[in-house]
């Protein structure tokens, strides 16, 4: 997919740090960054590179503290908690290495939660449900506790949940990363096929190489920046 | 339903249902305030009880004339003067005359005696009446229940029903009131109430006895019925050189009993309070670590988009599920502990009455609602922490 004038995500002069025991530490200190609508992004780098970090300030759960962010229309750097929580329900849907299902919860209601935040019937859910747990080949295990699946299967679950709203923006930290080769295949299978057929915009953080070759392209991170880019065939 | 309301309902059906797992430190804080509510149920239905009892004891249609400028019978004084100005006023006084038409009246003194307990020799004070013949029949609500009352001038004393069940005293007992010895000659019943736990002698014997010649605390008249009162109160208005009142029974104990249950609740409503505070920062202990057991929960419904004020409610309605389930056993246990428990204190005149602890429906919301607060206090800081938890730090830990 080419590069559009006005890419979908737009990261310039990103900085980001914390403190860690009173001693600032700089993270990423003017981080550029463009994705254009469609594109399937695996970051890659080693461990504290800033991978997750970067992943969550697209999610709008963090915030960076300098330099512009904009997804879409949105200028997440400038938006408060609140906008952001709600930005973040209606606009991207996202998968963690450790599912984070919540184990109190059938599969069915784990992956209804995003569409609570919408104004839908029950019915309406119950549907969208249906369908998302059908496509994820889950279908038939509404009633089933995470507790009684596979790593693969509640991983599914999880894409389930992220992609049930239907929002344009899929972000997954490393996904595949609690999994074994079969199982993280199929997920990424997965992944592939939201991004071809139904046009999910995904950045996927990964240190597994054989998974980054499902995306678009791969950036590489080490020290708060990208170091090489290389494109899949 | 809105979209908040629904979020917030699936945090709070997440957080109950994760309460397992957190089954100790859930159940501290159930036991803790259960406490609470039991301790302040308690003192709240020994109050309470004693004021049915005494309100019980006395009639709206028996009048209590007081002297001495004084509205409860200790301290008051009526000088002889007055029962024979009474005795001489003519027409109506609000009050009844028998047959002859002479004003039916008793005079009457309170004595505390020291009488030993057959269970333990201990001595508990208790209320010698002394009274004219009339007085058991002015009285209402009384009925004799073993052989006779008491024959005037003689060291004879009718004993209430409870007193005699108590200290196992029998008609033809002798008892050592003061420095003499009485023979029991009769029982009464009066409904249960507190007048059950006294003792009723001759006036004279009594006076003679405890060398109280020639006095007079009060007089007690039967009224007409309870709106004769007021007459009765003109007439008495009229009689110059002592200051006398005239109230009913059911309101001058109804008065003293007042004194004693705001002394019972003075005491434990401090030491409700002070163990509520004690409980509230046990349940801040529990919600705190209810928010921490939670942590990538609720991080991550955050992260889906869920917004603070779910966090918020989720934890403080947990909290308050928590307290609201202490408050129930709480009260539960106060009703199957205190309710017609036995209690007995100081009541009038000093000496000892017995009562029955009532954990009536008021007493139960008030203790039930300290309960409740405890949660609503507990609960709202924690709630508040749930709600800023750093998202990220908290998908991190998982990792
Ligand atoms: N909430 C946080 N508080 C303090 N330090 C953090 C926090 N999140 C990340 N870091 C630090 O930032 C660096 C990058 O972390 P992260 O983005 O998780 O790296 P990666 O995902 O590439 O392993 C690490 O050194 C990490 O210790
Ligand atoms: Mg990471």
């Amino acid at each position: 997919m080419t590069e559009t004038a006005t890419p979908y995500i737009a990261l310039s002069g990103i900085r980001k740090g914390y403190r860690i025991g009173g001693e600032p530490i700089s993270i990423f200190s003017g981080l550029d960054l463009a994705i254009p609508h469609g594109d399937f992004v695996a970051v890659m780098g080693p461990s504290g590179s800033g991978k997750s970090t970067l992943l969550n300030m697209l999610a709008g759960i963090d915030r960076p503290d300098g330099g512009t962010l904009r997804i879409g229309t949105s200028r997440l750097d400038q938006m408060g908690e609140a906008a952001r929580s709600a930005w973040r329900a209606h606009n991207m849907g996202i998968v963690f290495q450790f599912y984070n299902l919540l184990p109190m919860l059938t599969a069915a209601e784990n992956v209804e939660l995003p569409l609570l935040l919408k104004p839908l019937t029950r019915k309406e859910r119950r549907i969208r449900v249906d369908r998302v747990l059908d496509l994820v080949g889950l279908a038939g295990r509404e009633k089933q506790y995470p507790a009684m699946m596979s790593g693969g299967q509640q991983q599914r679950i999880g894409i389930a949940r992220a992609i049930v709203s239907d929002p344009g923006l899929l972000l997954c930290d490393e996904p595949t990363g609690d999994l074994d080769r079969k199982s993280a295949d199929e997920v990424l299978e997965m992944l592939r096929f939201l991004n071809r057929h139904l046009e999910k915009t995904i950045v996927m953080v990964t240190h597994d190489p054989q998974a980054a070759l499902y995306a678009r392209r791969t950036l590489h991170l080490d020290k708060g920046d990208f170091v090489e880019e290389k494109r899949a065939a | 339903m809105s979209t908040h309301s629904r979020q917030a309902l699936v945090m709070i059906r997440t957080n109950l249902s994760s309460l397992p797992r957190r089954f100790a430190i859930s159940a501290s804080m159930i036991l803790s305030v259960a406490l609470v509510v039991c301790v302040l149920a308690g003192f709240l239905s020994m109050a309470r009880g004693f004021e049915t009892a005494l309100t019980a004891a006395g009639s709206p249609s028996v009048a209590v004339i007081l002297g001495g400028g004084t509205n409860q019978e200790m301290g008051s004084d009526v000088p002889a003067a007055v029962i024979r100005t009474l005795d001489a006023m003519t027409g109506d006084l609000g009050a009844l005359r028998d047959a002859g038409g002479k004003l039916i009246l008793s005079r009457e003194i309170v004595v505390p005696v020291d009488v030993k307990q057959v269970a333990d020799g201990t001595a508990r004070t208790l209320g010698l009446h002394g009274m004219d013949a009339a007085g058991p029949s002015i009285r209402e609500g009384i009925s004799l229940s073993a052989r006779r009352v008491f024959a005037p001038g003689a060291r004879e004393i009718a004993v209430g029903d409870r007193l005699a069940s108590e200290f196992g005293l029998r008609v033809g007992d002798m008892v050592r009131l003061g420095a003499v010895d009485w023979t029991v000659v009769g029982h009464f019943s009066a409904r249960g109430s507190a007048s059950e736990s006294e003792i009723w002698a001759d006036l004279d014997a009594v006076r003679a006895a405890f060398d109280r010649q020639g006095q007079i605390q009060s007089l007690k008249l039967r009224l007409v019925d309870p709106t004769t009162l007021e007459r009765l109160q003109d007439k008495i208005a009229t009689i110059t050189g002592t200051p006398l009142v005239a109230l009913s029974e059911a309101d001058l104990y109804a008065a003293q009993s007042g004194r004693t249950a705001s002394l019972i609740r003075l005491f434990g409503w401090p030491l409700a309070l002070l163990m509520a505070v004690g409980a509230t920062a046990g349940a801040l202990n529990t919600m705190m670590s209810s928010v921490a057991d939670r942590t990538v929960e609720i991080a991550t419904v955050r992260a889906l988009g869920f917004s603070r004020l779910s966090a918020f409610l989720g934890t403080w309605v947990e909290a308050m599920v928590l307290a609201g389930a202490g408050a129930l056993l709480g009260l539960f246990a106060s009703w199957l502990i205190f309710n017609g428990w036995q209690a007995s204190t100081i009541g009038a005149n000093n000496a000892r009455m017995a009562f029955q602890l009532a954990v009536t429906p008021d007493v139960l919301l008030t203790s039930g609602l300290l309960g409740v607060a405890i949660g609503l206090l507990g609960g709202a800081l924690p709630a508040i922490a749930a709600t800023r938890l750093p998202l990220t730090a908290a998908l991190r830990a998982r990792g």
